[in-house]
């Protein structure tokens, strides 16, 4: 707008206007920053962890804990030992022995834990990809397969066109980034579905800022939105797209709103110059300066 | 001696049978479309971004806000998808009032659809009739959970509260009527000459690019693949009902509108099975109040009567809400195939697959 001229208002009710041709063109306005102290909520707290699930991560967790639980354990044991052979030498009574406290169990909650791939598909996939295939593990009832970023078409397409795996259809596509983490930044994931097996198989990539994965519309056509909306929310592209635009933002619209340091408030917001008038004097200052000029600033009111 | 020249006109995004904000961009060819190009996002306000900075139990109020038309379905999906991730088991009888409600939900949906798909044909009777009894249900869904769209209906673990007094009574009126009403609007549309010339052989949509493009629900079943999730992946109660998914061959407007028509009847079985076998027992799991989760990963689908409705959740170790959230919505993978559908149609035959489609922007733009 700033370029083109200001459309010629013809009704005498624009207070705008009047105010311009009264106390004279407004100061040009300074660059919008963000104050963050007077709201907060537009700090982005960056997440500190890694939340991608995965056998191997689970497994190296679970021991480093039940070391650590061991060890806390013994040191309990050693301090009642020595306090009872104290208590012996003084002829105090002797301390009470330590319990081992069980972790509280809700009846109704059973945490789903990764476990080791025993599903037919996730075997079959290992042997045909060989060193392609990452990790593949079971979790909540799901098959996950991790590729490497490289081989991602190959894995679709035998998902799709092996005649013991049979995925005919990408059910959906999503992406997450991960900003913690080292060597990677986002997770894509592809969930198939088979229709005539009625199998679901989740395929992983973790692929570094700036790379361009094959496009999986080269397999299931219906990839085409989907992946549309990952570059529109995280800014991956991808490789042999064939119309790689923006789908629910805006075509002009800057970053990428998906991505972790994006904050929930404030980027993007209008920039409205909301004037502080609720005790309407500004509009009044407007009426009188109005008056003097002699324009009817008063709107007509019906009968 | 004539000048041959392609036209390129938008259609919306205000126009009326667009049902919400969506814009087309066609090309003319006299009457005909050579190309269609659907533009969305006029609706989008960031719902997953939002949810990622919500607990667990907040989200469940966003997907109310997702497809309007069958709020409850999206709460079902929420719930079972955050026990899934969380490893919540849910009593019986809860599930069984969940897919009791699901049940109503998708008849509300069906009506909705039937009502403005007609209304946009042209048949303005149809309309009145389907509000009619969607409003009853409506008023059921208020005497459950208080509201009557955006509904909130169940919690994580369960459902908030028993069904009230004098509920079962009102669902067996509302049931022992129903079918009649089924009846009423198949009297308006089967036989009439109008409804048949705008529906029948108009937006074919082959099952092979059906399944490719990833579409689903009525209009996969209406080419003839039963692919049904409540029978696929059973979720909720649907393991213990008894229903039949309907199919038709035609893969047409009309193959749909039937499709959905024998849906409804057999939604009106279920809330049957559900209101006779209701057992006895808790409506809510024994669960801490907060909810923490694990690192997890998941993706849960159930059938909404859209299609395929589907929540995918990150979970961090001890994390309150969700570290990434997405919806699979069924209308944004269902609109895609609108340029298949229509290209090389007349551009009244638009009209009549944006109807077809059953789409909400609201779950479309999220």
């Amino acid at each position: 707008m700033s370029n083109q001229e200001k459309p010629v208002q013809s009704d005498d009710f624009d207070i705008d206007l009047a105010l311009e041709k009264a106390l004279g063109a407004p100061a040009p306005k300074a660059p919008y920053v963000y104050d963050v102290k007077a709201a907060p909520n537009r700090q982005v707290v960056m997440p500190k962890t890694v939340p991608l699930p995965g056998l191997k991560a689970y497994l190296a967790e679970k021991a480093a804990l039940e070391a650590a639980e061991e060890a806390k354990w013994q040191k309990q044991l050693a301090d009642y030992e020595a306090a009872k052979a104290k208590a012996v030498a003084e002829g105090a009574p002797e301390p009470k022995a330590p319990v081992k406290v069980l972790p509280k169990k809700d009846p109704d909650l059973t945490v789903p834990v990764p476990s080791e791939a025993k599903d037919p598909d996730l075997l079959r996939l290992a042997e045909l990809l060989g060193e392609g295939v990452e990790e593949a593990f079971e979790q909540a009832g799901e098959l996950t397969c991790q590729v490497a970023k490289e081989r991602l078409l190959e894995a679709l397409r035998l998902c799709r066109e092996d005649a013991s795996l049979r995925y005919e259809m990408l059910a959906d596509e999503t992406a997450t980034h991960y900003p913690a983490a080292k060597g990677f930044a986002f997770s894509v994931v592809y969930h198939l579905t088979s229709i005539s097996r009625t199998k679901r198989l989740r395929l992983r990539v973790l692929i570094p800022e700036g790379f361009e994965p094959e496009s999986a519309v080269q397999v299931y056509a219906g990839a085409n939105w989907l992946e549309r909306e990952i570059f529109d929310m995280f800014g991956i592209r991808f490789r042999n797209h064939p119309d790689m635009t923006r789908i629910l933002c805006p075509e002009d619209w800057e970053a990428h709103p998906l991505r972790k340091e994006y904050p929930v408030v404030g980027w993007g917001q209008r920039d409205i110059d909301f004037r502080e008038d609720r005790s309407g004097m500004l509009n009044r200052i407007a009426l009188e300066k109005a008056g003097q000029l002699g324009i009817n600033l008063k709107r007509p009111v019906a009968e | 001696m004539f000048k041959h020249q392609e036209m390129e006109i938008n259609m919306g995004p205000q126009h009326p049978s667009t049902h919400g904000v969506m814009r087309l961009k066609l090309k003319l060819d006299g009457e005909v479309v050579t190309e269609c190009r659907p533009v969305i996002g006029y609706l989008h306000r960031g719902l997953e971004k939002i949810c990622e900075n919500k607990s667990y139990a907040q989200g469940q109020i966003w997907s109310d806000r997702m497809d309007y038309c069958s709020a409850i379905a999206n709460n079902l999906g929420w719930a079972e998808a955050c026990e899934k991730l969380l490893g919540v088991s849910v009593p019986r009888k809860a599930k069984y009032i969940r897919t009791m409600l699901a049940e109503f939900n998708r008849l509300a949906s069906h009506l909705i659809w039937l009502a403005t798909h007609a209304l946009d044909i042209g048949a303005m009777t149809v309309f009145l009739y389907a509000f009619r009894e969607r409003e009853a249900i409506l008023d059921l869904n208020e005497a459950y959970c208080g509201s009557r769209l955006t509904t909130t209906a169940f919690r994580i673990g369960g459902v908030p509260q028993e069904l009230p007094e004098g509920f079962e009574q009102r669902v067996r009126d509302f049931l022992a009527k129903f079918p009649a009403c089924i009846e009423e609007y198949e009297g308006l549309l089967n036989e009439n000459r109008i409804w048949k010339k705008r529906t029948i052989g108009v937006a074919l949509l082959s099952a092979e690019d059906a399944i490719a493009m990833g579409v689903t629900g009525p209009v996969l079943r209406a080419a003839g693949v039963a692919y049904d999730i409540r029978k696929a992946f059973p979720y909720a109660a649907y393991d213990e009902m008894d229903f039949e998914i309907p199919t038709k061959v035609e893969a047409d407007t009309f193959a749909r509108y039937l499709v959905r028509m024998e849906e409804m009847r057999q939604s009106v079985r279920i809330i049957q099975q559900c209101m006779d076998g209701l057992p006895e027992g808790p409506i809510m799991a024994k669960i801490p109040k907060l909810l923490k989760s694990e690192v997890n990963e998941i993706y849960h689908p159930t059938e909404a009567p859209k299609g395929e409705i589907g929540y995918y959740l990150v979970g961090e170790k001890g994390g309150a809400g969700p570290y990434r959230f997405h919806v699979r919505a069924p209308g944004f993978l269902n609109l895609q195939s609108l340029p298949k559908m229509v290209e090389g149609s007349l551009i009244a035959d638009v009209i009549a697959a944006i109807g077809t489609l059953d789409v909400v922007l609201g779950e479309i733009d999220r």
